[in-house]
């Protein structure tokens, strides 16, 4: 088991932790539309904003005349690039070059761009902004980078962006490769490339597109800000700002704000699925409302919330393998979308040597990316949904399957390395596990592709997957309990974006504490540290260790005063009028004889000595921690340890003469480690699977390739799946403690979306490849029958 | 002010404070318009005829907002809106209701579902001015009805939601399927759900929550 160096890692029974069906404690305010998202805030006196967003994929604004626009009655104010205020906003402190907040150049259609009205309302905003003289100057755009990777094609992006220093996750300049037209290069090489294929016996070359895909944050992005008199803080006037949840400080310090004069109530922060950039539209309203005078509200629609989750791949593949299926040597060489200015490279360039193949027994790999500018659109910080090139690894394994004739999961076996390192032939015991419960689940019999017709007449096909594990449980988290009049109370900043990780800490304390979930009582508050979000599940699991570790020195800390009191018992209250006070049971003990169980403080050796935790001591107790869970493998570096794996599979139905993909079922036998809090385990798993079935099946970003305009942002023509379109998720979780966070836990969801399972059980069904979405017209056109 | 700017966040809430919430938020809402607020150029006057007369002098290209009469959560409210304002809007804008939630605008996602006349209705796409004369009802209107607590609670013990932008909606379309059909199956109640989306896609947790709770309710709770 993991968790050695925390407190109780090694807890052997659980009344708490692993609970299902423990309501979450915002629960009832979401359920009831009390829960108010930054979209939803509407307060007194309050001005709307809107951005000019291009028309066209790539232009610059030449100048702008807001004349006929200022004129329109109801049109309070009209920003323009060329202020003042809003050049000097964003700008670093440090200096160095950097892009504007708001410059005159569009890069993808639908961008912010030039031009801000302010006005009494959104309609007024609308015309404001079709009553703006602006001259365009419309520039040769690339949404095809397939097109824009070519040498003639036009170079789209302006000089000047290029000597803009990248940001932490932009794509990093290679010196030895420099860039290209609209290309640059990531090249990651390891071992010897040509030593591996000439030791296979075998090659198979072959190509994958991973699609793009939205990341489609169901409540629009915005914000309202207003200034305020705050006696409690000097130095002018305090913002009080509600939408930019988890970031009221780094957008209070945009403004030269100190933390203090930052206030933000609301704390529903919307799905994010690591989509964790902020709009504009949450961070312009404090300056539109020190213009103003009046609180500003600034919203993006539906159609402009179509980001990135992932960009676009073209991937080429080249492998070589032995007859058994051991894989010698990969060349992977891939063309990836690198989007606007700005476009984070999380899931692309940033993800290199990460990946399938460091779980692989094979040491010559060598990765090419060609990075493209494109006018495509935006990926904001994250996008790491379907991280890593899994799927290329899984399409690997398939293909050696089918050209040997064997099983994928036998393949996989032949490849994967053992716990300690690439050259340990033991196999990593919960993938051995997970196989074992897969195949049963599933009734795992292989076959080859195109060889199975069900008895409806449809083609039958099938897919398998693992995956690690992620472990970037490596951020720190400060914690502080209280006791409290007798209560437990766990301050948090929240904020709630879905994956109930206060819960989970509000159960691990009560796990330690010897108390029930429901006695723990958890203080939403923006002013507290503690915000138990880092990653999804990874987050959760990390913070539950330092809030494991925090509630122990809690217990520590009232079970020496329950001591202290009990030996010097305070004087009794001018409220006893006399009545003698009752002895306490734990006079002349220590702190060590003292145990916490079933809301009591207890001795030891004799259980039935408690006093429930209300009356054992009087005393306020406030008990802090701040650190990180140990050996996390993410932060120790790649591809020299495994500990626990994933298994997941899909079973297919297509019917030939129409085109039409049925996912019959998925099946996840998972190792998170352990088990936290059940219920929303398997939504999360649910959630990536069918994240996984969208973007295999439905989902798609379609552009005018002459004008560059995306035409499907929105919520018709991108197609989500429905309660109708789902498969049931069948899962099986395992619990082998070998992660590094609370008990062993580890995250978990990362871990299992995918871009090609369904594709590569569909080629098992109809024997064809078909790209994703696999939509029915693309099955019959593989097919030769559209 | 400064108090309440500086609050603490009052959102950790059991199932009866949600309710006692609700019921406050439809309490809340004036039946008479006092102030007239003039939404071209946040003038605010004393009566709608005040305002009317400015529309005449100061704004005479714009057309007149109206007052209209929505009856919601059992409870007539005269609201102040323009002709083309949304249900949507005018519940989010006028009366603070803010359950029934902006995803889609385009009548695609049901996030906005409210019930009139005891169906389940995109108030994104349906125009306030014609909801005049029907009955409303909102999720607030029914997390203040001690009837549906079974729903809410089978919602909440399966977390039929994980961000919850949507969940309200869901709740909504649920309530209106379980008036017409108190004893649905798991089908029938996918089929009322389905065009409720659900980005975080926590589908199978509905159907459950609803099955759980769908005989309680029928038994008076």
């Amino acid at each position: 088991m993991a968790d050695l160096a925390g407190v109780n890692g090694q807890r052997e029974h659980f009344r708490v932790v692993g609970k299902p069906n423990l309501p979450g404690i915002l629960s009832y305010s979401l359920a009831t539309g009390i829960a108010k998202f930054g979209i939803d805030y509407v307060v007194p006196n309050m001005l709307e904003a809107r951005f000019l967003r291009s028309p066209y994929a790539n232009a610059r604004v030449v100048s702008v005349d807001t004349t006929r626009a200022r004129a329109i009655p109801g049109v309070v104010d009209i920003v323009t690039w060329e202020d003042e205020d809003i050049k000097k906003l964003g700008q670093s402190p440090f200096g160095g070059k950097s892009r504007p907040y708001l410059d005159n150049i569009a890069d993808y259609e639908g961008a912010e761009v030039g031009v801000i009205v302010i006005a009494e309302n959104e309609d007024i905003c609308e015309e404001a902004l079709r009553q703006l003289d602006v001259e365009w100057e419309i520039l040769p755009h690339v949404v095809d980078i397939l097109e824009g990777r070519k040498p003639d094609a036009p170079v789209i992006r302006p000089p000047e962006f290029n000597e803009i220093p990248p940001g932490m996750f932009d794509p990093r300049p290679d010196p030895n490769h420099p860039k290209k037209g609209n290309v640059s290069f990531a090249i990651t090489i390891d071992g010897d490339i040509e030593e591996g294929f000439a030791e296979a016996d075998q090659v198979i070359e072959y190509e994958l597109k991973l699609p793009a895909f939205a990341s489609h944050i169901p409540n629009p992005p915005g914000s309202v800000a207003w200034w305020f008199d705050d006696p409690y803080y000097g130095g002018g006037k305090s913002l009080h700002i509600e939408g930019a949840v988890q970031r009221r400080e780094s957008v209070g310090s945009m403004y030269g704000l100190p933390p203090e004069k930052t206030v933000q109530v609301g704390l529903f922060q919307g799905g994010k699925y690591c989509d964790w950039g902020m709009r504009k539209s949450q961070e312009i309203t404090p300056l539109l409302a020190k213009r103003a005078g009046r609180p500003v509200r600034c919203v993006n629609s539906r159609e402009e919330t179509f980001d990135f989750l992932m960009k676009e791949r073209y991937m080429y593949l080249k492998v070589g393998f032995k007859n058994n299926g051991l894989i010698t040597a990969i060349d992977d060489f891939s063309i990836s979308d690198g989007g606007s200015q700005g476009s984070s490279s999380f899931g692309t360039a940033n993800d290199q040597g990460y990946g399938p193949y460091y779980t692989f027994r094979c040491k010559n790999i060598r990765q090419t990316m060609e990075i493209v500018d494109s006018n495509r659109g935006k990926m904001y910080l994250s996008g790491q949904h379907c991280p890593f090139n899994w799927d290329a690894g899984t399409m690997a394994i398939y293909l050696i399957a089918e050209k040997l004739g064997k099983d994928p999961i036998d393949i996989a076996k032949v490849n994967l390395h053992g716990p300690d390192s690439q050259d340990d032939p033991r196999p990593v015991p919960s993938f051995e596990a997970c196989l074992e419960e897969g195949k049963k689940l599933m009734d795992w019999k292989w076959h080859p592709a195109g060889t199975k017709r069900l008895p409806d007449g449809r083609m039958h096909g099938a897919s398998f997957r693992y995956q690690i594990c992620p472990r970037h449980a490596f951020s720190g988290y400060d914690v502080k309990l209280e006791l409290r009049n007798g209560e437990v109370h766990l301050p948090t900043q929240g904020p709630c974006t879905g994956i109930y990780a206060v819960e989970a800490n509000a159960m691990v304390v009560a796990e330690e504490l010897g108390l029930e979930y429901e006695d723990i009582k958890v203080d939403f508050d923006y002013r507290e540290k503690f915000t138990p979000v880092g990653g999804g599940s990874d987050g959760t699991t990390a913070s539950a260790w330092a809030t494991k570790e925090c509630a122990n020195i809690l217990k520590q800390k009232i079970l020496e005063a329950v001591i202290e009191e009990a030996n010097n018992p305070p004087p009794p209250s001018m409220f006893s009028f006399g009545m003698p006070q009752e002895p306490s049971p734990f006079k002349g003990l220590k702190p060590e004889d003292l145990d916490m169980a079933d809301g009591k403080v207890i001795v030891k050796a004799d259980p039935s000595k408690g006093v429930p935790l209300k009356q054992a001591t009087r005393k306020n107790i406030f008990a802090t921690y701040s650190g990180r869970p140990p050996a996390a493998i993410w932060s120790l570096g790649m591809g020299k340890m495994l500990d626990t794996m994933n298994t997941a599979y899909c079973e297919v139905a297509v019917d030939t003469e129409t085109g039409e993909v049925e996912i019959l079922r998925f099946v996840v036998v998972a190792d998170p480690g352990k088990v936290m809090r059940l219920t929303s385990l398997e939504s999360q798993i649910d959630q990536v699977m069918y994240f996984s079935q969208g973007c295999q099946l439905m989902e798609e970003y379609v552009y005018d390739e002459r004008t560059g305009v995306k035409l499907t942002n929105n919520m018709i023509d991108y197609k989500k799946p429905t309660m109708l379109d789902v498969p049931p998720v069948e899962r099986k979780f395992l619990e082998t403690r070998a992660g590094n966070a609370a008990y062993g836990a580890s995250g978990i969801s990362h871990s299992l979306a995918n871009t090609h399972m369904v594709i590569i059980a569909i080629h098992n069904a109809i024997g064809v490849w078909v790209d994703p979405p696999a939509t029915p017209d693309k099955i019959l056109k593989a097919l030769g029958k559209a | 002010m400064a108090n309440e700017e500086r609050s603490r966040t009052d959102v950790a809430l059991s199932h009866e404070a949600a309710q006692v919430k609700s019921a406050e938020a439809i309490r809340a809402i004036p039946s008479v318009l006092t102030e007239f607020r003039c939404p071209t150029c946040g003038k605010v006057f004393g009566s709608y005829a005040n305002l009317q007369y400015h529309y005449a002098d100061e704004h005479p290209e714009f057309v007149v907002p109206e007052t209209i009469v929505l009856h919601i959560n059992g409870k007539d409210c005269e609201v102040l809106v323009e002709p083309h304002w949304t249900l949507q809007r005018t519940l989010q804008f006028r009366l603070d209701l803010t359950g029934a939630k902006h995803m889609c605008g385009k009548g695609a996602c049901g996030s906005c579902t409210v019930i009139i006349d005891g169906r389940a209705v995109l108030s994104c796409i349906t125009l306030a001015v014609e909801c005049v004369g029907k009955s409303i009802t909102t999720i607030e209107g029914i997390a203040a009805n001690p009837k549906w607590k079974p729903l809410v609670d089978a919602y909440c013990k399966w977390d039929a939601m994980q961000c919850g932008y949507c969940t309200p909606g869901f709740l909504v379309t649920a309530k209106a399927l379980l008036d017409k059909n108190p004893d649905p199956s798991e089908d029938e109640i996918r089929e009322a759900l389905s065009g409720n989306i659900c980005i975080c896609g926590t589908y199978p947790r509905h159907t459950t929550a609803i099955l759980e709770a769908a005989p309680q309710i029928a038994a008076g709770g």
